[in-house]
């Protein structure tokens, strides 16, 4: 009996340990922060306060919002473009043709995503491989702008997101029967009918998997819009980043980080209403 | 036949677009030239300088130990939590479920933030202890997730037998558990340390002095100016990851045909 | 696989206790702008580790001192504006100018400024001041002011610093306004000036600005002295335009951080530094100007830099109206 309570304790001890400490207790802190006053030098003046949920309805704010969501749909419908035909594709090739392709796909994914970066600036910028190379074939004539701007952040978040659409999509399609398929074939379905009545609903959740694990980190990767957005295009990630790390006001910066756990909650509600499962959520 | 030509290229289409800007920098690690924008000469030398850029050396193997440690440490905790969280009911039990999914779904920015703020108000200096732990943090939800989807009904029963006949539950665990959930755990902890080597914003937040990580040196680099060692580096790396890459799915080819 | 692990084990405990290891000296420092090898040399002769931070603007800096835990950072290098502020809230430490043999070696004319008149708390280390660095192979307009940056030809082709008192400060000399101006018609001026800028800015970036004339991303740049001359070294197209409305000053300072746990190595860096062959080494990789009376790399005479040239100064809680500004002109 004693040994079986030290292995229950050994088991559980550790992880409650860690979920209040390293979960609980920070997000309630930056909740508690959220409704104080900042001294604008970097103090916390321990006053209980609204003014930083008013503030960030602010027309300044609210625009950041909205480029944010709107950057992060494009990436997302992109990523969807890319892998649905990828994955449609795949799914008449023999299954080892099937492993090679999504371990091809994971490859560039495990080395360093910052060098990734780089390697666009490089190939985006005005004098960069692309545009010479545009401008080598006379496709061009004068060189177009692919970074600095928007353009450039969408490109890098869809760069780097792309296996978190590609992954789920690609099992999902490849597990749907086969028989399924030619049976709607024999029976004179268009490949529209196929694709509509079939493939998407036994898909499905592979899509709303995909498009969490694209949309959330896409409002969120300051380090992209920096890079890529020279510093000008703002998302809701460089909006907190600034708010802690130079404009010292970490009370708004809290609160914009409730706001965005708040977005967050609901698309994963609505997720779980649509019949995802939390645990696919984890697993690559 | 030319539609299966259109799907074909398709495919090649999106591993370009995958592979592009690594082709590009594998290429310019061979460029003489220091600005990564004319190819000029063919070269060795960043492979060579690669060896004395002692800021960029220190960072990669500060990111090696917060790796493996923080690997280590959130498998071994990310595995018992998945069995015990399986196994025993508790006071807050469903609290303790709903929070670990937390740091997966959460924007890192905010998990960034959090740990930075909570780092701060307990005046704990930023720094290896620091960033090791916060790598803690956010893998060991996936480690428990990967893990969770070995754990079955049938892994239950096989448990509950052996406690019948009088395994204590550690042995149970080391004997019966363990080999059974081993496919999860090795899974668990490949995403804890791919997560780990790659992380950039939370450990943004939350490294100090003489604690930069490779993606953070990378980072300041391509801010301040990259040189081309930097992309030697990375070529390395890339060579790596294809070898253990190659060789794992080699070695698991050959245990299928000697089954 | 154990013995893997064991190893790993076995390395992190060595590295582990290498890093306890107290010869070490924590230093935030501006990004470009002290050569490695002259780090590196410094590390050698006295046997002391160097963990080098950098920031990109003073505002950065007070964030990362204000929130790291005190003793986190040895010697920072604050600017004139922040030095008052930091020593005002009581960030840094009162210098003991004995430690620093090589004090004479400082030319007198950078001594006590206004932010700091008895150089208590701060030693200048560099100085520099704001230039427009134009590329003349495609721009051949006449170029005096900022006012002529608002030019529509220039669209997408300007970089700017990502420095919001150095900006916003250029946007009230523009429009006519002291630069250090902080009431609700001047803001408002700046605010539409750099609105109506909006258009042609390409990129803010402090940490290289001189990447985008030397890369031809864009053919103008408002930056630091320094960064305009390496950018006209590279290309020698590029012509540096002081401009008439005057320009922004910008000393930075060595700091010791209050509560630092390294005082003596700190010293020990700061004097290494203001000997002169540094100072050369310095001044010879990045052109600003040296306070040290050597030879100047930079085109810009050091007594020149106060003439036309202005103060950031410590505008205090007013801070707060400078921050939305910022964040709404971006």
């Amino acid at each position: 009996m004693k040994k079986n309570n030290l292995f229950k304790a050994i088991s559980i001890i550790p992880v409650i340990i860690y979920s209040i400490t390293l979960i609980l207790l920070p997000l309630l802190y930056i909740f508690f922060l959220s409704f104080q006053k900042n001294d604008s030098y970097g103090g916390i003046i321990y006053e209980l306060t609204l003014t930083n949920y008013f503030t960030i309805i602010d027309l300044t704010y609210l625009k950041v919002f909205l480029k944010s969501a709107l950057i992060g749909i494009i990436t997302t419908v992109l990523c969807i473009l890319i892998s649905y035909p990828f994955a449609l594709i795949l799914k008449n090739k023999s299954s080892k043709v099937q492993n090679l392709c999504t371990k091809l796909v994971m490859v560039p994914f495990l080395t360093n995503s910052l060098i990734r970066t780089y390697g666009w600036i490089v190939l985006l910028r005005k004098n960069g491989v692309i545009n010479a190379t545009l401008q080598a074939l006379h496709i061009t004539n004068a060189p177009l702008n692919l970074m600095y701007n928007n353009i450039g952040i969408i490109i890098g978040m869809t760069y780097t997101l792309l296996p978190f659409m590609i992954l789920p999509l690609c099992s999902a399609v490849f597990k749907i029967d086969k028989s399924l398929i030619e049976a709607a074939k024999d029976l004179g379905a268009s490949r529209m009918q196929i694709f509509k009545n079939i493939i998407v609903p036994e898909s499905i959740s592979g899509v709303f998997n995909g498009s969490l694990m694209v949309f959330i980190p896409a409002i969120g990767y300051f380090f992209i819009a920096d890079i890529l957005g020279g510093g000008k295009e703002m998302i809701i990630g460089n909006l907190i980043k600034n708010q802690f790390l130079t404009a010292r006001n970490w009370p708004l910066g809290s609160a914009i980080s409730i706001f965005l756990i708040l977005i967050t909650f609901i698309l994963v509600k609505i997720y779980q209403k649509l019949g995802g499962k939390m645990d696919d959520l984890g697993g690559m | 036949m030319k539609k299966s030509f259109f799907k074909n290229i398709f495919i090649a289409l999106v591993f370009t677009f995958l592979y592009l800007p690594i082709i590009i920098l594998v290429i310019y690690s061979f460029n003489a030239s220091k600005m990564n924008v004319l190819f000029t000469t063919f070269t060795f030398s960043w492979y060579k300088t690669l060896f004395y850029n002692k800021d960029l050396l220190e960072a990669f193997f500060n990111t090696l130990i917060i790796a493996a440690t923080s690997t280590i440490i959130s498998t071994i905790i990310g595995t018992l939590s998945a069995v015990g969280l399986n196994k025993y009911n508790f006071f807050g039990k469903s609290l303790i479920l709903k929070l670990i999914y937390i740091p997966i779904v959460i924007p890192e920015i905010v998990l960034g933030i959090s740990l930075l703020s909570i780092y701060t108000l307990t005046k704990l200096e930023l720094g290896m202890f620091t960033l090791i732990l916060s790598h803690i943090a956010f893998s060991i939800p996936f480690v428990i997730v990967s893990v969770r989807t070995t754990i079955s009904k049938e892994l239950n029963s096989i448990e509950e037998a052996a406690k019948d006949l009088g395994a204590s539950p550690l042995k149970t665990f080391m004997l019966i558990t363990l080999p059974i959930i081993k496919p999860g755990v090795v899974s668990g902890a490949t995403l804890a340390l791919t997560l780990s080597l790659d992380d950039v914003v939370i450990s943004y937040f939350t490294a100090g002095p003489g604690s930069n990580t490779l993606p953070l040196k990378i980072y300041s680099m391509i801010k301040t100016g990259i040189t081309p060692d930097v992309n030697a580096l990375s070529t390395l790396l890339l060579l790596a990851t294809i070898i253990i890459l190659t060789v794992s799915t080699i070695t698991q080819s050959r245990k299928v045909v000697t089954k | 696989m154990k013995k893997v692990i064991m190893f790993i084990i076995v390395l992190f405990i060595v590295t582990g206790c290498e890093n306890k290891s107290e010869n070490t000296l924590n230093v935030l420092n501006w990004s470009s702008y002290i050569p490695d090898e002259v780090i590196t040399s410094f590390e050698k002769e006295y046997n002391i580790k160097v963990n080098y931070g950098t920031y990109s603007s003073n505002e950065e800096l007070l964030a990362k001192i204000s929130s790291s835990k005190e003793g986190t950072y040895d010697v920072i290098f604050p600017s004139d504006y922040m030095v008052e502020l930091m020593r005002e809230k009581g960030l840094i430490e009162k210098l003991d100018t004995t430690k620093i043999t090589n004090l004479n070696h400082l030319n007198p004319l950078f001594l006590g400024q206004e932010y700091d008149p008895n150089n208590l708390y701060s030693i200048p280390f560099l100085s520099t001041i704001v230039v427009i660095a134009v590329n003349r192979e495609n721009i051949t307009d006449e170029i005096t002011s900022y006012n002529d940056l608002l030019n529509d030809k220039y669209k997408n082709n300007i970089v700017f610093l990502d420095d919001q008192r150095i900006v916003i400060g250029m946007a009230l000399l523009a429009t006519n306004h002291d630069m250090n101006d902080t009431s609700i018609e001047a803001l408002n001026d700046a605010k539409e000036w750099l609105l109506k800028m909006k258009k042609n800015i390409k990129a803010y970036d402090s940490d290289s600005p001189k990447t985008f004339l030397i890369t031809k991303e864009t053919d103008i740049g408002v930056m630091w002295n320094a960064e305009a001359e390496i950018a006209r070294e590279e290309n020698e197209n590029i012509e540096i335009i002081y401009p008439r409305e005057g320009h922004a000053i910008s000393i930075d300072n060595y700091c010791i951080a209050s509560s630092a746990k390294n005082v003596e190595n700190a010293y020990l860096f700061i004097d290494y530094l203001m000997r002169y062959e540094s100072a050369f080494d310095i001044v010879a990789e990045y052109p600003y100007i040296s306070p040290l009376r050597i030879e100047q790399k930079s085109e810009v005479f050091p007594g020149d830099i106060f003439k036309n040239g202005y103060y950031v100064k410590n505008i205090g809680s007013r801070m707060k109206d400078y921050d939305k500004l910022w964040a709404d002109i971006k």
